[in-house]
């Protein structure tokens, strides 16, 4: 039973197998643990299919958080007093953090962080869509740290109830430090909201120009996304676009409208019948657009991360060590 | 479009001329598993795992990434590749097969209700 | 006297107020992402430690943190022409040895104010230097790391050191009124802190295998001033940012 069993990709055994061709007895075992509501560790049996998916999810919420640091990263040098530019520049700090410890999380998967960046800057794997808008003034921080942070929480917290233990335990802390986050924020938008008519006045300009990317924040509707009724009963996909996206309308619409905002939705309304938000098309081919990289920023995002990795790599060369060898965190 | 981020103007125009090559295994550095010691007195737990290039820098980077809010009174780092564990699949080993709550407190609940019974006894005799 | 103390705290502040604001230019854009969290940590503080200066003189009835930070015209700011300099082309190797020159120079410079005789600043030096202690190990860490590995990352070094070397020796040019700041023990001279840095400093940049002595005299000649109120010709813009939305609307909270 002693071994330093650490894990290597190249040494799990059903790496790219369909689900049709897994051991059926394991897959039983694996799915029985999940509905006992136990965890799915690294080192534990799992179907590819499992690990490709959670992999894909992680690594692009990973891809969201350092992409995530850059328009309001922006800003931090322009903050306008002492409190706001030291929150600022911990709440970006936090998103950086963030990424690190969900590239970890994907990383014990078997995908190699370098190997996420490399997807990440040829395109190939996805970041959330948000990200890609310009962030173009002050009050754009404050409703991103408020707004596009609520929508980060609703979508985390539905996540940090999923089956794997690496990805809910970062998700956890990663909660924890997005409420500071959304308090942050939503302070931050108060004070413009109560401040001088000017203030007001950006702070709307800011609302009406974010509202739509936040609307297409939690993905397509349900009836344009596709269902996998596996990834329910494996605990990697918790809640629906659509329940997701009703939960932050209930949440926030009132807060919004506490503060005397208009919702630039003429018909955005719940339905005392069906209880439900009802809200205009948000111009789905605008969310389609932007995903295959025709957003106002996408080219600069993936050129700042380039230019990045690229300036940081005599850094990285100068202290590799020779004898390292490449082994999957555990955590 | 020049960016409208003023330090990222800065790198301009170089920004847009950048070669990368894809990276290679390991340009990332290997792993370390970093435990925090909360307080004086508790064991070491395990929080994460981060990227350094050797014990020094880990610590140095697990320093901010994982005690930066939290009070605690020190870090460990271990490589991932000197961890040692049992194998999942023995999990099993860790279940008892018989009734061990001989060697358990909770194994000697009825002691009492021995002594009772023989005092019971002694009176009824 | 009041005047005398402010010259004396603003040169600490600002230092630490737009070296702040340089360390924040690489969060996102750090070579990997555990050194850009720690980085943007160090940068953190500094800005909050400007803040702590301010806070001072803010104790005595002179403006608040905010007021001196993004209200004050160029000329009144006393900061060094070292952390002015940007980061060009985000050379990460420029980035780490001014943090090592500045932070070796906090060192000493706060080891010397504990003793202060002006007491609200003692007792602040004695709580920065907490958070300094992980600034200088963070900073010897890297420098003695990264001289001793590529051809590349020395050189990148050595480039760097050289480039910076004569600002940070003006780091403790001597203040205004600086004799009455000595003779009222608030300090050492500065010319006393500076050997005390370069004690530091020598054997780790020795190490490494640069030479360390004094920048020749018509070298530092067109940098002196800083102290008294001579800015470079990078400030303007960096304060045009800092100060962008504040101004704004200057009667506005934020
Ligand atoms: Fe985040
Ligand atoms: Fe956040
Ligand atoms: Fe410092």
């Amino acid at each position: 039973m002693y071994g330093n069993l650490v894990l290597r990709p190249d040494e799990i055994p059903n790496w790219g197998k369909k689900i049709e061709e897994e051991d059926p007895e394991k897959l039983a075992e694996f799915e029985a643990r999940i509905a006992r509501g136990e965890k799915i560790e690294p080192w534990d049996w799992m179907p590819f299919e499992y690990r490709r998916q959670l992999i894909r999810m992680i690594e692009q919420h990973a891809h969201s958080e350092i992409i995530g640091a850059l328009p309001e990263g922006t800003w931090i040098t322009r903050a306008p007093n002492f409190r706001r530019k030291l929150a600022l520049m911990a709440k970006v700090q936090d998103e950086v953090g963030h990424a690190q410890l969900l590239y970890s999380a994907a990383e014990t998967l078997g995908k190699s962080r370098e190997a996420m960046i490399n997807d990440l800057l040829s395109g190939k794997s996805k970041y959330s869509n948000i990200f890609n808008y310009p962030a173009k003034t002050w009050a754009d921080t404050a409703i991103i740290a408020w707004l596009v942070d609520a929508g980060a929480i609703i979508n985390q917290t539905t996540n940090s109830k999923g089956s794997y233990g690496p990805y809910v335990r970062a998700l956890e802390r990663i909660c924890w430090e997005e409420s500071f986050h959304l308090k942050y924020g939503y302070d931050s938008v108060v004070y413009l909201a109560t401040g001088t008519p000017k203030q007001r006045a950006m702070l709307q300009d800011a609302l009406n120009r974010w509202w739509r990317p936040i609307m297409h924040f939690f993905g397509p509707p349900d009836t344009q996304s596709v269902h996998t009724e596996k990834l329910v009963r494996w605990k990697v996909k918790l809640a629906t676009n659509d329940e997701m996206r009703q939960q932050f309308l209930d949440m926030y619409v009132p807060k919004i409208w506490e503060l005397g905002l208009t919702i630039p939705d003429p018909i955005l309304h719940k339905d005392p019948e069906t209880g439900r938000w009802v809200y205009s098309d948000p111009n789905w081919e605008e969310f389609w657009q932007v995903i295959n990289g025709k957003g106002p920023c996408n080219a600069e995002r993936l050129a700042v991360r380039r230019f990045a990795e690229a300036n940081g790599r005599w850094v990285r060369e100068a202290l590799k060590s020779p004898q390292a060898r490449y082994v999957m965190p555990l955590a | 479009m020049a960016s409208l981020d003023p330090r990222i103007r800065r790198a301009e125009p170089a920004l847009w001329n950048v070669e990368l090559p894809p990276l290679l295994p390991l340009d990332q550095w290997q792993t370390y598993e970093v435990f925090v010691v909360r307080t004086r007195g508790s064991h070491a737990q395990h929080v994460g795992s981060l990227h350094a290039p050797d014990p020094e820098l880990a610590l140095v980077l697990a320093k901010e990434q994982y005690a930066r809010r939290s009070t605690c009174v020190a870090l460990w780092v271990v490589p991932t590749d000197a961890i040692h564990r049992t194998a999942s699949e023995e999990e099993d080993l860790f279940q008892p097969a018989t009734d061990k709550s001989y060697r358990e407190p909770q194994g000697y609940l009825t002691t009492r209700e021995r002594l009772e019974k023989y005092r019971h006894r002694l009176q009824s005799c | 006297m009041l005047e005398t103390l402010e010259i004396l705290l603003l040169s600490l502040a600002d230092d630490d107020l737009i070296l702040g604001h340089r360390h924040a230019e690489w969060i996102g854009l750090g070579p990997i992402l555990e050194e850009d969290i720690a980085f943007a940590s160090i940068g953190q503080d500094e800005i909050g430690h400007a803040q702590a200066y301010y806070q001072l003189l803010t104790d005595l009835g002179l403006p608040t943190p905010d007021e001196y930070a993004f209200k004050r015209p160029a000329e009144r700011f006393r900061c060094a022409h070292l952390v002015e300099l940007p980061n060009t082309d985000y050379d990460y190797a420029q980035a780490l040895m001014r943090h090592f020159l500045y932070d070796a120079a906090e060192q000493v410079r706060l080891q010397a104010l504990r003793q202060s005789r002006y007491e609200p600043l003692a007792g602040l030096a004695e709580r920065l230097l907490r958070e300094e202690k992980y600034h200088w190990l963070h900073a010897r860490t890297w420098v003695e790391k990264l001289g001793h590995s590529t051809e590349e990352a020395y050189l990148r070094l050595k480039s760097a050191y050289h480039l910076l070397w004569p600002y940070a020796w003006l780091l403790f040019e001597e203040l205004p009124q600086e004799a009455a700041m000595v003779e009222a023990g608030w300090l050492p001279p500065n010319a006393e802190l500076r050997s005390r840095w370069l004690e530091l400093i020598t054997p780790i940049l020795a190490g490494i295998g640069f030479e360390v002595g004094p920048p020749a005299s018509e070298v530092l000649l067109p940098l002196q001033g800083a102290r008294h109120g001579l800015r470079s010709p990078h400030f303007e813009a960096l304060l045009a940012e800092m100060t962008e939305v504040s101004a704004s609307e200057p009667e506005a909270e934020w």
